[in-house]
């Protein structure tokens, strides 16, 4: 199998064009060749089939109707077009030699002898060549919803592979394999696959749209479409004004680097916040919220200051009543507050303060945003106040906690000399100081 | 005998002496009512980091029906703030003049006396010298008192600010703000951990008025209670004959049971508060 299929694809390679690609369209209704109807004779009479046939599954092989054969976009082919060497008449010269699809498709056969797939294939034999996601003589156009590979199937189609557990555990096993092992599952609940499945809206993103339907590569080969360096091109492919937006921004290639930046950190790409296979809609009110934490994942000092404010106490708490990072800094074209473009340049604030704090002027835009009392250097005005109020707080409790604490004890101690409770006061007082609690006698008799 | 047993305010024998004004008790259950609810909801957002902090927001509703219940709960502070600035100012203008209001025995204001009965107190805590016997208002009490007005006039006026923000801004600039919310939180901080412990001790929780004492409900409490809280006070209206004019009777059952009632909640809910917020600061 191994060497019939790397021999297929090395002729694939090399021997292109031997049969040009033939237009269709025009011969949809052509009755079948006689070619077709001579094999079919056989290879649609299952009992024939079955009573000749040898060795396991030879039967099912076997088996092509000419209403299968007619289903296929290939329907204008003759059956030797693809089957060469075999020779009519019974027994046939039995050959193993199929002609490659890459002699009519060439680009997506030199494609896939490139792609992950290919290698497995090869290596192992578990991987899908052409027929595993095309079929064989039922192949049907992908514009054809019937076809495995129309937009809404393809999903399922890569899942017969890639939910089963045989092949995540042989293939997907690794640290940095989370998101192949999540995709099947995840996938369908993700923006794009509730596009697909739900509303059937065949434009929106499905496996092959992200990661190719032929040059299929893992994330960290250079070439991969779904390499960090090349994720923005891939989402760019649909989603082109924000990436257009976002490539100019803060965190795309060419902006300078801004100082206080935490070293270490690579640039984010789309999928760092929207995350690979589990995209939900960005109005959606939890996910906004969660993308403060991705936002802090790097801005470790601003993400913890934003929680010292209203704002950030708001969010924390579960609402979407406050802003949250992109508000005032946008989602995807945030700058430097020195860069003139930018929503938190001085000159903006204005305005981006006025979008929820209507009528803000330009001292209600002299608040610290990410104002940190601890640090006496960069905010003496909060400073102070702060060191104020904690050092009242500390102070006042831990006084009067010692004056309640050092009363109790003096309380247990009159307690246990005389029973005369704890108040020392009265010394006329009649019937002495126990607590009616202690002796309720006493009240009983007073009444 | 029960209610002797339970409340503080009944304790051991003689007559009701009558302690506070219904006027006095009203604006105390406004304070309390208020405070509870300004607590509640602003403790989630001081401490939103909590575990607890979600789920007590939730549970009003969360941070904008919070946020209004809160401001109907500084309102009422504003009430009962305002109208006991505009009584005292009354009393002290047409009623008893300003001089018993502002200085003496039944004065609020701290005099030379609390600094002296403080000190005894800490004496006593060693077993040097007596227990200090009591004017009207106790060096606690009027540290209470104190803690409220500067509470509700500091936490109150950085409130505004930040209901207010765009207003205020015409004014200061927005870093003001920034401080407002420290002095907000800190200050407010500050008042439930001592309310909720001290006062509640001090008032409640001491062994000589475990488990409440509803004087401050019914506006009395017996001869017995006013010798050991306020002995000097009860002696310098024994020695000028005017015991008789504040005998009242004891509160009505209901009255009692309404009383306890409320402290317990009070006292409860004030408690469950002080858990979170030392479960927030220790976790």
């Amino acid at each position: 199998m191994r060497s019939v299929v790397g021999w297929i694809w090395l002729l694939g390679a090399f021997a292109p064009g031997l049969v040009g690609v033939r237009t269709v369209s025009a011969q949809a209704t052509r009755p079948a060749s006689t070619q077709v109807v001579e094999c079919t004779k056989c290879h649609a009479d299952h009992d024939l089939l079955a009573a000749n046939a040898t060795g396991p599954r030879r039967d099912s092989a076997l088996y092509v109707t000419g209403a299968v054969l007619d289903s296929s976009v290939h329907r204008s082919l003759q059956c030797t077009d693809c089957h060469r060497g075999f020779e009519a008449g019974f027994p046939h010269q039995v050959s193993q030699v199929v002609v490659p699809c890459s002699t009519c498709h060439e680009k997506e056969g030199r494609d896939w002898a490139a792609s992950i797939h290919a290698r497995n294939a090869e290596m192992v034999g578990d991987a899908p060549t052409c027929v595993g996601c095309h079929g064989s003589h039922g192949i049907r156009a992908a514009t054809d919803p019937r076809s495995p590979i129309y937009p809404l199937n393809v999903a399922g189609l890569c899942s017969r592979c890639h939910a089963d557990p045989r092949i995540i555990g042989r293939y997907f096993t690794g640290p940095g394999d989370q998101e192949a092992r999540i995709a099947a599952t995840a996938f369908p609940k993700s923006v794009h696959g509730i596009a697909l499945t739900r509303d059937g809206l065949v434009v929106s993103a499905t496996c092959s749209d992200c990661h190719r339907a032929h040059l299929i590569l893992p994330p960290d080969s250079a070439r991969s479409s779904v390499n960090r360096a090349n994720i923005p091109r891939t989402c760019g492919k649909c989603h082109a004004g924000v990436v257009k937006v976002f490539e100019a921004s803060a965190h795309g290639p060419d902006y300078p680097p801004q100082p206080g930046i935490a070293e270490g950190h690579p640039r984010p790409v789309c999928i760092d916040c929207h995350s690979a296979h589990e995209i939900v809609r960005a109005d959606r009110p939890a996910w906004q919220r969660s993308t403060v934490r991705k936002c802090g994942s790097c801005h470790e000092h601003l993400y913890e200051t934003y929680f010292e404010t209203y704002h950030g106490q708001v969010t924390q708490l579960g609402s979407n009543l406050a802003a949250k990072c992109s508000d005032c800094h946008t989602a995807h074209d945030m700058r430097s507050p020195t860069d003139p473009r930018s929503t938190v340049f001085a000159a903006n604030l204005v305005h981006t303060c006025s979008q929820c704090h209507e009528g803000a002027n330009t001292n209600f835009v002299k608040y610290y945003a990410h104002g940190d009392p601890t640090q006496r250097t960069r905010y003496p005005r909060l400073y102070w106040p702060w060191l104020l109020m904690t050092g009242l707080l500390v102070s006042v409790m831990a006084f009067f906690v010692i004056h309640s604490v050092l009363w109790l004890i003096r309380n247990g101690i009159e307690h246990r000399r005389g029973g005369h409770g704890s108040d020392g006061p009265g010394g006329g007082v009649p019937g002495g100081g126990a607590p009616a609690a202690e002796s309720p006698t006493s009240g009983g008799s007073a009444s | 005998m029960s209610r002797r047993a339970m409340d503080a305010a009944g304790r051991g024998a003689g007559p009701y002496i009558r302690r506070f004004t219904g006027f006095q008790r009203t604006l105390h259950v406004m304070v309390i009512v208020s405070f509870l609810g300004l607590v509640a909801t602003g403790l989630p957002l001081r401490f939103a980091a909590a575990p607890w902090a979600r789920g007590v927001m939730d549970l009003f509703g969360g941070p904008v029906a919070a946020g209004l219940i809160h401001r109907m709960c500084a309102i009422i502070t504003f009430g009962y703030f305002f109208a006991h600035v505009i009584q005292i100012t009354y009393r002290m203008l047409r009623v008893e003049g300003p001089k018993k209001l502002l200085w003496g025995p039944d004065s609020m204001v701290p005099q030379p006396r609390d600094i002296r009965d403080l000190i005894q107190m800490f004496k006593w805590f060693f077993g040097k010298a007596p227990h200090p016997e009591f004017e009207r208002f106790s060096y606690m009490e009027k540290f209470d008192y104190w803690a409220v007005f500067w509470g509700v006039a500091i936490i109150g006026t950085s409130g505004l600010f930040l209901w207010f923000p765009t207003f205020f801004a015409h004014f200061m600039p927005g870093w003001v703000f920034n401080i407002a919310t420290i002095v907000h939180g800190d200050e407010a901080l500050l008042a439930t951990s001592f309310i909720f412990t001290i006062h509640f001790f001090n008032v409640h929780l001491r062994p000589e008025k475990f488990p409440i004492d509803t004087v401050i409900f019914t506006g009395r409490a017996t001869t017995e209670y006013m010798q050991e809280e306020h002995g000097l006070e009860y002696e310098r209206l024994r020695r000028d004959g005017r015991v008789e004019e504040r005998v009242v009777p004891s509160a009505s059952r209901a009255a009692y049971l309404w009383s306890v009632t409320v402290g317990f909640i009070a006292v409860g809910i004030g408690t469950m508060l002080i858990v979170l917020v030392l479960w927030a600061l220790l976790a």
